[in-house]
C-alpha cells in the first residue's frame, strides 16, 4: 500500500472538514481515531475518492483519486459505517454480483466469484437471504463480501464495530485479523486498533497524532479527557 | 431493505425473465389498444389470476397494491365526472389489469434479474452510442428497490407521529418522507460509487 496526501484539504463552504494534510501511508494496518466530527471519515473518504480534495491531491498506489477515480476504486474498497447503506440489492448474492457486472465476466464466472467470497467469510448459507433479515454481524460480513468480491488491495472500514453487540464485534475483529488486504480502520473501539502497525489521531480537522498505537491512543485519551 | 420479490415455485417464478418482461410489454400495448370493456374486464381477471398464482395470499397481496388501488379509484372517479360511465369502466379495467400484471411480474422476478434483462434489452441502443445499457438496467432496478423502502419509511414516520401523540397530517408526513428518501438516495449513490458499480 502506498498512499500520498499532498497538501490535501476539504472545505464545505465556510467549514473546513480537513486542514491541508501531507502524509504518506505504507503500513499494512492503520487505525484512525478521534472525536466525532474530527475529520476521520472525510480523511477516509478522500482515499476512496468519495470525497474530492478542495486543494492538493491524494494518490493511491500511483492513481490520482480525481483523475483516475475508477482505478482508485478498484484499488481501495470502502465499507460504510452502516452496512445497510453498503448493500444495494435486497438479496445478498445478487448484491455481491452487482459489483462484478462491469467486468464483462460470464454468468458462471460471476457465480463462482460470489460463491468464493461467501465461503471466504463463512456465509455461503446467506446467499439467498434477504439482507433485511440478517443480524448485525451477518450484515457486516455481507458488506465485507460485497466489497471484497472485486478484490481491492486496500480496504477502508468506517467504524466496522459500531452498533454491534460484543459477540458480533468479536466476530468482525477475528474476520479482520484473518484478512490479507491492507486495512485502514476508523474506529472509536480503541481495542480494535491497538494491535495495528500505526494509528492516526485527528482533532478539529487536523492530524494531531501519528505513530505507534499505544502512544497515539494515550494521546487520544488525554485529548478526550478520559 | 425490503423487497417486492416473493420466494416461490409458481409458473411465473420458473419462467425466464425475458419472456416475462416481453409478455408484460405486449400485454400493456394490448390494454391500451383495446377499448371494449369486456375484453379489458377479462384481461383484468387474467391478470388477477396471474397475481394470485404467485402465492402471495389475498391479504398481503391486496395490502401491497393498496396505494395503487387508491390512485386508480381516484382516476376512475375523476373520469366519471367528465366522461360516460362506460369510459370510466374502461379506465378502471385497463389500469387494474396493468397494475395486477406488473405486480405479478415484480413478485416473481428478483431485482438482479430485472437489471440483467433490462441491460440486455438496452444493449442495442448502446451500440449506437445513445446510452449506457448498464445504467438503464441499474436505474430500473433501483426504482423497484425503492418502492418498498419508501413505504417502510412512510410507516415509520407515521408511527413516530403516533408515538409522540401528534396528529398525522399530509404535510408533516410528506416533507420528512421526501428528505429521508433523498438522503437514502444519496447514500445509495455513494455506495454505487464506492463499489465501482458505475
Amino acid at each position: 500500500m502506498d498512499i500520498h496526501f499532498e497538501e490535501a484539504s476539504v472545505r464545505y463552504e465556510a467549514r473546513t472538514a480537513l486542514e491541508p494534510l501531507t502524509l504518506r501511508l505504507t503500513e499494512r494496518r492503520i487505525g484512525v481515531i478521534g472525536l466525532n466530527g474530527s475529520g476521520k471519515t472525510t480523511f477516509a473518504r478522500l482515499i476512496n475518492g468519495l470525497v474530492k480534495p478542495s486543494s492538493g491531491k491524494v494518490v493511491v498506489n500511483g492513481f490520482d483519486t480525481v483523475k483516475d477515480a475508477e482505478a482508485v476504486r478498484a484499488e481501495a474498497g470502502f465499507i460504510f459505517q452502516n452496512p445497510q447503506n453498503q448493500i444495494i440489492l435486497p438479496i445478498l448474492k445478487e448484491d455481491i454480483a452487482l459489483g462484478l457486472k462491469r467486468r464483462k465476466l460470464s454468468g458462471a464466472e460471476i457465480d463462482a466469484a460470489v460463491s468464493a467470497v461467501l465461503v471466504r467469510f463463512g456465509i455461503p448459507h446467506l446467499a439467498d437471504r434477504r439482507t433485511h433479515e440478517l443480524s448485525g454481524g451477518e450484515l457486516q460480513l455481507s458488506a465485507f463480501a460485497s466489497v471484497l468480491v472485486t478484490q481491492p488491495k486496500i480496504l477502508i472500514l468506517d467504524e466496522p464495530t459500531n452498533q454491534l453487540d460484543l459477540k458480533n464485534r468479536n466476530l468482525v475483529e477475528r474476520t479482520m485479523a484473518a484478512m490479507d488486504e491492507n486495512l485502514i480502520v476508523i474506529s472509536h473501539d480503541l481495542a480494535l486498533v491497538e494491535g495495528f502497525d500505526k494509528v492516526l489521531l485527528f482533532s478539529g480537522g487536523k492530524l494531531v497524532g501519528d505513530g505507534n498505537p499505544s502512544d497515539v491512543i494515550a494521546q487520544y485519551k488525554k485529548l478526550a479527557g478520559a | 431493505m425490503n423487497t417486492l420479490y416473493l420466494d416461490g415455485q409458481s409458473l411465473l417464478h420458473r419462467l425466464s425473465t425475458k419472456p416475462k418482461l416481453g409478455g408484460l410489454a405486449v400485454f400493456s400495448v394490448f390494454l391500451f389498444a383495446a377499448s371494449h370493456p369486456l375484453a379489458l374486464g377479462v384481461s383484468a381477471l387474467v391478470a388477477a389470476l396471474a397475481y394470485a398464482s404467485t402465492g402471495i395470499g389475498w391479504k398481503p397481496g391486496l395490502a401491497r397494491l393498496r396505494p395503487a388501488f387508491i390512485t386508480i379509484a381516484a382516476v376512475t372517479l375523476f373520469a366519471l365526472l367528465f366522461q360516460p360511465p362506460i369510459e370510466a369502466l374502461v379506465i378502471l379495467f385497463r389500469l387494474t389489469a396493468l397494475m395486477l400484471a406488473a405486480a405479478a411480474i415484480t413478485a416473481t422476478t428478483s431485482i438482479g434479474a430485472f437489471i440483467d434483462t433490462i441491460t440486455w434489452a438496452a444493449t442495442p441502443l448502446e451500440r449506437f452510442g445513445l446510452v449506457r445499457a448498464a445504467d438503464i438496467g441499474l436505474s430500473v432496478g433501483l426504482v423497484i428497490r425503492f418502492v418498498p423502502e419508501v413505504t417502510l419509511r412512510y410507516r415509520s414516520i407515521r408511527d413516530a407521529h403516533q408515538a409522540r401523540g401528534l396528529k398525522v397530517r399530509p404535510v408533516t408526513l410528506i416533507v420528512p418522507l421526501i428528505i429521508q428518501t433523498l438522503k437514502n438516495a444519496d447514500e445509495i449513490a455513494a455506495a454505487i460509487d464506492a463499489r465501482g458499480i458505475r
